[in-house]
């Protein structure tokens, strides 16, 4: 698959770009990651009125002490001690790594070993098909050995059926939740695989249905194109002939689809206030209750990564995408103005810190729901509410 | 209508959300950065806890305006003692109309900081000052005599706040507690 405009790859160079295309996204990931749950303290900290991580050792003394005693140098209340904390996620990882990996004795070993790889593969495969930038993100110049001259798409696989792909994989995700807490042979566990199954399968369906409105705006399942379309700019083809460009109207579906979606989001990830599968004070840990070291740092990394997908999906279909304006309001803004009016990876990425932050802010917010309370609000609220928006984009859609 | 509204816009979650937001761009922005900082926890080993006056802290000896300990062993506070914590061994002093304490111990390990032994002196010769991180490493650091009770810190050498300054600390061991 070549871009228009460049000449054809060979087979070494296509397999290498997709290579290193995966690479990109997976420290964009993991990267984003530990920053997120540095993020987490820090924000979580200030909503309450706390600061959050402050420092990696209490002391004055050796190597992380110094750190502690040079900021408290600078003054009684140093300027920089924003930044303290922030070697908090690689001591986390550290100490995931170096933790003893306990496996129980009546587990089922191999569910057991396969579910937090499930959950995280699940999650990171979800990335291939996110599209970061329309079109290519940068030519490789040519004193790059093998790759001179090549473009670096900003989208790994480009994919006709990118939603549907986000979709399914996205949703195998919860197998490893439910395996994890079958295979663990202990009643916590079992109790929170069983909440995850139940609410998952609610979610899904408002979830999807809020999903399906955009589709019917856009005509299309390809992330690129719906990022374009649904910012509000036409689709052209090839020969410069409209293809799709959805009425100014239909930025009212988007904007209650947006809060739908993102409300299902949160449950889908397990986030508060719908984390049922791992209440703390019901359920010890919930799933992971059984969980050590690495394998738990999966679940955990799995969490924070199906975040960042959410996240990217409720930014590339509702808040426009690569473009700067949300809800297909792009339009006001003429495509030939300087850094506005194009499509921008700062943008993308922009709105998915941002949608990163609105997590942790409703999770310093707001309580957690009761297990009934959670299935109402899917069953009897958002299932109508996405259905009558569904409707509503429809209509727009075939009447006008 | 009012009712489905209501159920259909989240205006109660709006407003939490707002408040939490509020609370953290004000902390967000103001962090570290005034004087008097707006988050409600200290950061408390690297900024001293802030003390209430009345608080009752280790036992110190004071002295007068010539500097010499003021206690003049009466044995009042060794008398009201509940805790029997305090010993004094009185002695003569040249050029010294009243008395003066040889030995002073005071065994914190027993003290439970009522203060009654500060209520009972007539001479203004002991407090319990502000001294509270008194955690050690061995019991007889627990038990402090004369050396140790008219100067501000002994106990306490483990505390990160304000470091001990390291003369004092190897004068004190150096000389043993009694």
């Amino acid at each position: 698959m070549s871009a228009p405009g460049f000449p054809e790859m060979t087979l070494t160079q296509t397999l290498l770009i997709a290579a290193l295309q995966c690479i990109a996204v997976t420290a964009f990931v993991f990267v984003l990651v530990p920053l997120t749950t540095f993020a987490e303290r820090k924000v979580l900290g200030y909503l309450q009125v706390r600061l959050g991580a402050t420092r990696i050792a209490s002391g004055l003394h050796g190597l992380t002490g110094g750190l502690n005693r040079g900021m408290w140098a600078m003054g009684k209340v140093p300027v920089l001690s924003f930044l303290r904390g922030l070697p908090f996620p690689i001591a986390d990882v550290l100490k995931l790594f170096v933790k003893e990996d306990i496996v129980p004795d009546k587990a089922d070993r191999l569910v057991f070993i396969i579910a937090p790889g499930l959950t995280m593969v699940a999650s990171l495969a979800v990335f291939a098909v996110i599209s970061f930038y329309p079109g290519v993100l940068f030519v490789f110049p040519h004193w790059v050995p093998i790759l001179g001259g090549c473009p670096f798409a900003g989208t790994a696989a480009d994919v006709n059926v990118g939603l549907l792909f986000v979709t399914s994989i996205a949703s195998v995700g919860v197998y490893g939740i439910v395996l994890g807490g079958w295979a663990s042979n202990s009643k916590f566990p079992l109790l929170g695989g069983l909440r995850s199954a139940a609410q998952i399968v609610s979610y899904e369906v408002p979830l999807t249905l809020s999903l399906l409105a955009p589709v019917v705006m856009a005509g299309s399942l390809n992330l690129r194109e719906l990022a374009r379309i649904l910012a509000g700019l036409p689709l052209m083809d090839a020969s410069g002939q409209l293809l799709t460009q959805i009425h100014p109207l239909q930025s009212i579906p988007l904007f209650i689809g947006f809060f739908i979606y993102l409300t299902c989001g949160f449950a889908e990830t397990n986030r508060l206030p719908f984390d049922m599968p791992e209440a703390e004070n019901e359920l010890v840990a919930g799933f992971h209750t059984e969980y050590s070291a690495m394998r738990f740092a999966f679940f955990y990394l799995a969490e924070y990564t199906n975040m960042i997908v959410v996240s990217a999906m409720a930014s590339t279909l509702f808040l426009g995408g690569h473009h700067l304006l949300p809800f297909g309001l792009q339009r006001v803004i003429p495509e030939s103005w300087p850094i506005l009016g194009t499509p921008n990876l700062l943008f993308f990425v922009g709105k998915i810190v941002f949608l990163l932050f609105v997590f942790i802010w409703v999770r310093g917010t707001l309580p957690r729901y009761r297990y009934d309370q959670i299935m109402a609000v899917a069953w009897k609220y958002l299932l109508p509410l996405s259905l009558v928006n569904l409707f509503l984009a429809a209509l727009i859609r075939f009447a006008w | 209508m009012n009712r489905y509204l209501k159920i259909l816009i989240p205006t109660e979650i709006a407003k939490g959300l707002a408040l939490t937001g509020k609370q953290f761009l004000r902390v967000f922005l103001t962090a570290n950065r005034r004087p008097a900082p707006l988050h409600v926890v200290s950061e408390y080993p690297e900024v001293p806890a802030p003390l209430k006056p009345r608080f009752r802290g280790r036992l110190q000896l004071l002295t007068n305006a010539e500097g010499e300990l003021a206690c003049v062993c009466c044995m009042a506070c060794e008398k009201i003692c509940p805790t029997n914590a305090i010993h004094i061994e009185a002695g003569k002093k040249e050029g010294r109309k009243t008395r003066i304490p040889l030995r002073y111990d005071f065994e914190m390990e027993r003290c439970v900081f009522c203060g009654f032994c500060v209520e009972a002196c007539n001479f203004d010769a002991i407090k319990l000052n502000d001294q509270f991180e008194l955690a050690t490493y061995r019991r007889e650091d627990l038990a402090l005599g004369l050396a140790d009770l008219d100067h501000p810190s002994l106990v306490g050498r483990h505390s990160i706040a304000e470091a001990v300054p390291a003369a004092v600390v190897a004068k004190d061991s150096d000389e043993g507690a009694r």
